[in-house]
């Protein structure tokens, strides 16, 4: 155990000290920042444009005070009178409308499809309070109750998830840095296994320790490389969220996050694993990109498709599928998890399903590394580096 | 005592080591020639576990090798390689920890041994920024980094300058004389012949001579008929004067002298008889092979070797 403890803390301090840990983990940075930002005034922009709200004839005294609050908070409202208060709906339901107002002009019912905008909210409630003291009550306490009880009731055709925009954010942003551990730390694993080879130190090291230990130090030093970097960019990408006032409580966070870790781990030890075993049938770096070019289609395939499903059909039948693919499980999964919403038993199969492939892909792994590691010269095929004695 | 005991190894159809059987005395300093491709650094691959052997034992101090006893082996592979990137000083601890020294055993051995190669002023450096001479002392460090008890050293003198041919061979000495086992391949046979208390010559993946120098020159090469070779110089002899003297198997020349091969148990005196009545001798000798000769007639020679 010693022995795999020395190579894992020399496989991470080697990458550590280097500028590429640094350079890497700023690159990353700015994108993350970058794409908060980016969420963040999409956003804020869905507010700027028109909107327009229906008015059915009994609530038809807020007109004035509508169009005064829009003009005082620089908004454009459109009004439309309708025929009765259904009729509004209607509009609503058919999206011409984003909200439709019935019944007293001081505690009006707003219809809505899913949620009323901050903006829209703010002008419908001024207008009522500005309805309420028009009222000419003599009593100057009744008119400051009936200012008070001012407020629009609002109706959600189809409650949203207040944090599902967030949840999608994470999601997203946990599939990313999956994808982007493995591909990064996969790729350090093989090139470490190639710069051995071709170095031929490997005759060394192998000379006192058994193939298997030197695999085992080299995934897990890489592994806790990746992981440290995770850790960083997560601390980092949450502090930039919560000052962009993107966090919304009781969206999961930190459930995400433990998730989001375990399955890095789980998938990191398979395409580590995988990638070592490819990085051993070649003798030269050159050599190192075309032999794992295969398995980076497979990553790549997995979190391009995963994430724009994530983001645009969270719950098609396609990513409930993919997510249950071993590959593909560990880059989709924990953003279905973002998501919430997944059955219990998916989580399971998934979790378990993964943990078999895993442990068939490193006796696999481990056997194709222990042949081929000592091999230098032409690249080992498949057949040599599989075959039994 | 480092015991190879019919060990066989094949590449696919390729037979790399057949029944390859020797053995090295604590203190003793075991040279192993051969011809390229002969088997000798698959032999020591095999010796240090990086290779499995398809049947055979490997034994140390009379039990067999495991990765235990492999840890208090020096080891230089004949492909030399340490990591680059990694300062001299860094990487021979590690190497020196991966083979069970603690952490203060391993920076004591590491300044010890930097200090006594006279790479020590370059312990911070990375491997790759060295010349290639010091990285070969680098390299012998880190085969003795860990004071092994068992020294096996592929080539351990190809590319070193002549000073570093005398650290190299000091330190062999050392090791030896202290008590270690100390098996090393080369292709510089008269370097062999200066150091090794015995020698051993592989063909075709097999040991086919052993023993001390003088002991394989005495069989004169290793048909083992005791057969002798005497150089003779009679200017005034008529080609093939040897030919018809009793006892002489073969007669050859070489510029003006007659090489003449003896059948084991003739008396040479008959020969010089022979030569005196052509005329003077200037020359008349007992040809002593040198390790060279002796590793040619084994080996170079493939159709007599086979004969034989």
């Amino acid at each position: 155990m010693r022995t795999v403890l020395l190579i894992t803390r020399r496989e991470f301090l080697a990458r550590v000290r280097g500028r590429a840990f640094i350079v890497s983990t700023a690159v990353i940075l700015l994108i993350l920042v970058g794409y908060s930002i980016f969420i963040g005034s999409i956003g804020a922009g869905g507010d700027s444009g028109t909107t327009t709200i229906a008015v059915a004839p009994e609530t038809e005294a807020i007109t004035p005070a509508l169009r005064t609050a829009a003009d005082d908070q620089g908004r454009i409202v459109r009004v439309v009178p309708v025929a009765d208060a259904a009729a509004g709906r209607a509009l609503v339901a058919a999206g011409d409308a984003d909200a439709a107002l019935s019944g007293s002009p001081t505690r009006p019912r707003v219809d809505v499809e899913t949620s009323l905008g901050s903006a829209a909210g703010s002008v419908v409630t001024v207008a009522t309070t500005f309805v309420a003291q028009q009222q000419l009550l003599p009593d100057p306490a009744a008119a400051d109750a009936a200012v008070a009880a001012a407020q629009p009731v609002v109706v959600a055709a189809r409650p949203d998830d207040p944090a599902r925009g967030l949840r999608i954010g994470l999601g997203a942003f946990g599939a990313f840095l999956l994808f982007f551990s493995i591909q990064t730390y996969g790729a350090m694993v093989a090139q470490g296994v190639v710069e051995e080879k071709s170095s031929r130190v490997v005759e060394i090291v192998l000379a006192t320790v058994r193939p298997w230990q030197l695999l085992l130090g080299k995934v897990l030093g890489l592994g806790a490389v990746g992981l440290l970097q995770l850790v960083i960019l997560s601390g980092v990408g949450l502090g930039v969220a919560g000052t962009a006032g993107l966090l919304v409580a009781g969206a999961g966070l930190a459930g995400t996050l433990v998730s989001v870790l375990v399955w890095y781990l789980i998938g990191f030890a398979l395409y580590a694993t995988v990638y070592a075993a490819l990085g051993s049938l070649v003798s030269r770096q050159e050599d190192t990109q075309s032999v794992l070019t295969p398995v980076s289609i497979v990553v790549l395939v997995g979190f391009a498709v995963g994430f724009n499903l994530v983001v645009s059909a969270p719950q098609s039948t396609a990513l409930t599928v993919m997510s249950l693919i071993p590959p593909w499980t560990p880059l989709i999964m924990p953003a279905r998890m973002a998501l919430g919403g997944v059955p219990v038993w998916q989580v399971v199969a998934a979790f378990v399903l993964t943990l078999a492939f895993t442990a068939g892909v490193l006796a696999l792994g481990g056997r194709v590394y222990a042949r081929s590691v000592l091999r230098t010269g032409a690249r080992v095929s498949w057949r040599e580096a599989l075959r039994g004695r | 005592m480092l015991e190879i005991d019919g060990v066989s190894k094949r590449y696919g159809s390729i037979r790399a080591l057949q029944d390859m059987t020797f053995s090295v005395r604590p203190g003793e300093l075991f040279g192993f020639v051969g011809a390229n491709g002969a088997g000798k650094t698959t032999t020591m691959r095999i010796v240090l576990g990086v290779l499995d052997a398809d049947a055979g034992e490997v034994r140390l101090e009379g039990r067999p090798i495991d990765a235990a006893r492999r840890r208090r082996i020096g080891y230089m592979p004949e492909e030399r390689g340490l990591y680059p990137k990694m300062a001299v000083g860094e990487q021979l601890r590690y190497l020196a920890e991966l083979h069970g020294c603690s952490a203060a055993e391993a920076r004591a051995a590491t300044e010890r041994w930097t200090a006594r190669l006279g790479v020590a002023e370059r312990i911070g450096e990375e491997v790759q920024k060295l010349s290639l001479g010091n990285q070969q002392r680098v390299q012998l460090a880190a085969a003795l980094v860990h004071e092994p008890d068992v020294l096996v050293l592929d080539e351990p003198f190809s590319g070193l300058d002549p000073v570093a041919v005398d650290v190299m061979s000091g330190v062999l000495r050392e090791r030896c004389d202290a008590g270690a086992p100390v098996v090393f391949s080369s292709h510089q046979l008269e370097l062999v012949e200066r150091l090794c208390d015995r020698v051993g010559i592989v063909r075709d993946g097999a040991m086919v001579a052993q023993g001390r120098v003088d002991e394989l020159r005495a069989t004169n090469g290793t048909d083992g008929t005791g057969a002798t070779t005497v150089v003779v110089h009679a200017p005034a002899a008529p080609p093939g004067w040897a030919d018809a003297v009793p006892g002489v198997t073969a007669s050859r020349t070489e510029h003006d002298r007659t090489v003449v091969t003896l059948a084991a148990d003739v008396d040479d005196q008959t020969l010089l008889r022979a030569a005196l009545a052509t005329g003077p001798v200037h020359e008349f000798t007992h040809r002593r092979p040198s390790l060279t000769e002796l590793f040619r007639e084994t080996v170079g020679d493939r159709a007599d070797a086979g004969a034989a």
